[in-house]
Order: structure tokens, then sequence, then C-alpha cells
């Protein structure tokens, strides 16, 4: 720019005829220049107001940033400490599991303990404390038990093969219904233990461990009903088995009448 | 080639001897545009002591080097701070490690004790002794629902049919099929629901394994897949105790039936009694 500057105005001083056109150059030239050297103060100037602009950057905009950010902050931790998760209640919490714990547990377990039995012959004491033992281990003792109270199969010499049949199948029913309830009852301690191991759990659980206790709890709720469902569906088995047996004499009846009207028939035949 | 050169030379001499003749005869020119170039001209770098420039951006810079420290520093301090404050306060109060692991543990020995509760409810208690009713109980049993289609001709061997049109009357063969038709729903019921209680098993086993490496923030996406698998086993329940109720309703109505055959069979005979007895 100042080279360009300089050979214009050279150019225009060689060519210049009058002394007053050398003097109007003159001014011009030196006017122009004396205003072309002047950078370093508008420099100096430039500098100033940019170092005070990022002064004001800094004390102004980002000190109110930094500011707010800070508030929210702490009325992050604010909103935390006592209204999101205060230890206070946390602790409260979990003094009243445990306080709930000590006030029900062992009475709970020592009425469900209570002992039920009521026979009073030693053939049924027998079946009756195999029937309520908990034991899956013991389905052979369970089975004679059963029969020595009920009686054995019918032999082929004193009943009829439907009559057999019938009877073998409601005692098979009634024998697979009491091995599970042997296998539920025990089941049912497991999940009274399973209970009492999520309480426990929970007396001392923080919040962000309470979800594991939750998310298992009610997983074994889902065993639990499976376990409900297995013994509906027993009952589904006994009582279809029930109806069955008196549907199956309502069947033999029928034969029965028809064999007796047949005979009474042939009876008064004349002969 | 020399007389070239000095001819060149000589051009350049009386050049130099013109120029110099309007220099002397243009002094003001001269003076004027020597003031313009010495005031256009590049100039050396300002040195750090004698340009006020420096110490303007010296100054300039102690100040933005202050205001930083100061203001944001010691505002990024307290968001620090206040940070930390959180962060600990999470690590302890909310979130302590120890008691997440523990609850993993615990997790862990709860699926190990269902194992135990999922083998004893799988011990086998066939108990029938013939063989036709050992088909039957054998299907019953199955808690395999594809068994179901066979549970209608093992229910007949065991027993019997529906008597034929001339071995009993309209009604009695009307009760007789539904009471058998009620009896194999259950009985088939009871099938479906051993085998979808078993599939819940599986399914609540698994949940259990997922929750046992869950992280906290993850624990709650599982727990309502559960709730809904629980929300699901408790519409299987009802539709199990709707089959219970189902079958101890038409117990009731075939006992209903049986008084009412009877009454109506009493009058009949009384009728034909009456009959044999009048004066021909």
């Amino acid at each position: 720019m100042n080279a360009v500057f300089f050979l214009l105005f050279s150019w225009g001083m060689v060519r210049a005829r009058t002394r007053h056109q050398v003097l109007a150059l003159a001014l011009v030239g030196v006017t122009g220049a004396a205003i072309v050297a002047q950078p370093s103060i508008t420099y100096a100037q430039g500098m100033i107001g940019a170092i005070e602009n990022v002064l004001n950057l800094i004390n102004g905009d980002i000190h109110t940033a930094l500011n707010g950010i800070n508030s929210v902050r702490s009325a992050m931790r604010s909103l935390y400490q006592t209204v999101a998760f205060p230890t206070q209640l946390i602790n409260q919490a979990r003094a009243q599991v445990s306080a709930m714990t000590n006030q029900f547990r062992n009475p709970m377990r020592s009425i469900f303990n209570i002992s039920l039995t009521s026979a009073t012959l030693p053939e049924t004491q027998a079946l009756e404390s195999v029937m309520r033992n908990h034991e899956t281990s013991d389905f052979s003792t369970l089975a004679s038990n059963y029969h020595s109270v009920f009686g054995l199969p019918i032999s082929q010499t004193v009943a009829s093969p439907q009559d057999r049949v019938m009877v073998d199948m409601d005692d098979a029913l009634a024998k697979d219904n009491l091995k599970t309830l042997k296998e539920i009852d025990a089941a049912g301690q497991t999940m009274l233990s399973m209970a009492d191991q999520i309480e426990d759990g929970a007396s001392t659980a923080a919040p962000g461990s309470a979800p594991f206790l939750t998310a298992t709890a009610v997983a074994t709720s889902i065993q639990n009903q499976a376990l409900t469902q297995k013994m509906i569906a027993a009952e589904l088995r006994q009582v279809a088995g029930r109806l069955a047996h008196s549907n199956a004499l309502r069947k033999q009846g029928t034969t029965y009448t028809n064999q007796f009207g047949g005979s009474i028939q042939k009876m008064l035949q004349p002969h | 080639m020399k007389e070239k050169l000095g001819k060149l030379g000589q051009s350049a001499r009386q050049s130099m001897a013109r120029g110099s003749r309007w220099a002397r005869a243009h002094k003001l020119r001269i003076t004027v545009l020597a003031i313009v170039f010495a005031l256009i001209a590049p100039r050396p770098a300002k040195t750090q002591f004698l340009d006020p420039c420096c110490a303007i951006m010296q100054a300039g810079l102690a100040s933005i080097s202050s205001a930083l420290s100061h203001v944001i520093g010691g505002g990024l301090n307290s968001v620090l701070s206040t940070d930390q404050g959180i962060h600990s306060f999470q690590q302890t109060v909310v979130w302590p490690q120890a008691s997440i692991t523990h609850a993993q543990g615990l997790v862990g020995t709860l699926r190990g004790l269902f194992s135990q509760t999922e083998s004893l409810i799988h011990t086998p208690v066939a108990s029938a002794t013939l063989p036709s009713t050992q088909q039957l109980e054998n299907i019953l049993l199955s808690r395999n629902a594809n068994q179901i289609p066979n549970t209608t001709s093992s229910y007949t061997v065991v027993y019997g049919s529906v008597p034929s049109q001339t071995n009993a009357p309209q009604n009695v063969r009307n009760m007789i099929d539904m009471n058998d038709a009620v009896a194999q729903d259950a009985m088939k019921r009871a099938i479906s629901i051993d085998n979808l209680a078993d599939l819940e098993l599986q399914a609540a086993s698994q949940i259990n394994q997922s929750i046992q490496t869950a992280a906290p923030g993850s624990a709650p996406i599982i727990e309502a897949q559960a709730d809904a698998w629980l929300v699901r086993s408790n519409a299987y329940t009802q539709a199990a105790l709707a089959d219970l109720m189902r079958v101890q309703a038409v117990d009731l109505a075939s006992a209903g039936t049986g008084v009412k055959t009877g009454a109506t069979n009493a009058s009949s005979l009384q009728q034909k009694i009456q009959q044999m007895l009048q004066p021909r």
C-alpha cells in the first residue's frame, strides 16, 4: 500500500510543471504520509480497547456465568441432600426395616410353626407326620403309610377291572397331591428364608443398592406365583379326578340299570 | 561486443549526468520526496523499553492474568468444591460401592436358594400302579403342553365313555358328557399351568441372573421386566383358578341334577304304581 502511494507520489512530483503544483503535491504527500505514519498510536489505542474488552468479558459475562453455574450446582447438592436423599430419612427407613423385623418376624414364625397334627391312632399319626414333615426324600414312606390307612389297591379277584382302575387312579391322584404338597411345603420354607434375607438386606441398603433388592424380590414373587400355580394345577387334577370318578359311577349306573331292566323283562316274559 | 558494452556505459554516464542536473534544478521536489519516503518507509521492531505499546500490553496482560486467576479460577474452584461435595455424597450415601456389592452378593445367594427350590418341586411324584392309570398319570404330570391332545384317549380308558343313546336317556348323557368335558378341561389346564409355571421359574432365574450383573441405574429396568412377568403370572393363576371354579360349579350342578332326576323318577314311579293298582 505504502509502495504504491510512494510511486504515484514520486511520479506526480517528477511530472509537476509549476512551482504551485509542486507545493500542492508536497502538501498532499506530507499529509498523507503523516496519516500513514500514525499506526503506532492507533495500534496502541486498539490494544487498550481489546484488553479492556477481554477484561470486561472476564469480569462480566464469564464471572456471571460461573456464579450462575456454582449457584445451580449448590442448589443441586442441596436438592440431593435435603429432598431426594436426606441422610436422616435414609437412616430412619433402615431403622424402620429393622424395627419391623424385630417386631414381626419371630412372632409370625412361631405362629406358622405351631404344630397342627391331630391324629390319635398310630397308623394315622404316622401318615399325618409324614404328610406334614416338609421332606421330599420319604415318598415311599408316605405311600406305605397311605395304604396302611386308606387300604391297599384292590386285587383282580375282588373287583371289576373298571373299579380297580378307578380306585388306582383315585389313590394315585391323592398320593400325587400329598407328595406335591410336601414339595411345596419345602419350597415354602425356602421362600420364607429368601424373604428374610431380602428384608435383612433392606435394613442395610443404600438408595443405590435398593433397586437390586426390589428387583430380586419381584423375581422371587414370580417364583412364588409359579409355586402357587403348581398347587392349583394339583388341585385341578384332584377335583377333576373326583368329578370324573362320580361321572364314571353314573356311567356304571346306566349300564347296571340297562342290565337290570333287561333281566326284569326276561323274568316277566312268558316261558 | 566490446563496442556494445562501451556504448552502454557511455549511455549510462549520460543518463546519470542528466539526472544529476535535474536534481540540482529541482531541489524542493527531492526534499519533499525524501520527507515522504522517510515517513512511509518500513520501521525497525520496537524495543520493550522504549515503545509505549509494550508497556500497555504488559499491563493489559497482567490485568487479564489477574482476572483469569481471581474471577475464572476462583469461580471454577467454587464449582469444583461443590462438585466434589456432590460426588462424595453420592459415593458414600446414595451409591456406596460396598452396599451395591453386598446387594449383588445377596442376589447370588438367593439364586442358589432358588435352584434348590426348583429341584425340590421337580421331584417325581407319580404313584399309579396299573398300566392305564400310569398312562393317564404320566400325561397329567408331564408339565408338557404338547401332551394335552393325548389326554382324552387316556381319560376314556380310565373313566369310560359317554353311554350310547340306547343305554341312557338324553339328559343323563348330557350330564355325563358335560362332567367329562369339564373334568378333562381341568386336567388339560393343569398340564398347561404346570408347563407355564416351569417357564416362569426359568424366566425368574434369568431375571435374577441379570440383576446380579446389573448396575444401580439398570436394575430398575430389569425390575420393570420382572413386574411385567409378575402381572402375566397373576393372569395365569387367575386362569387356573377359573378352571378350578368351573369344575366345582359343574360338580355342584351335577349334584343338583341328581336330586332333580331322583324327584322326577320318584314321581314317575308313583304314577306307574297308581296305574298298576287301578282296577281294570
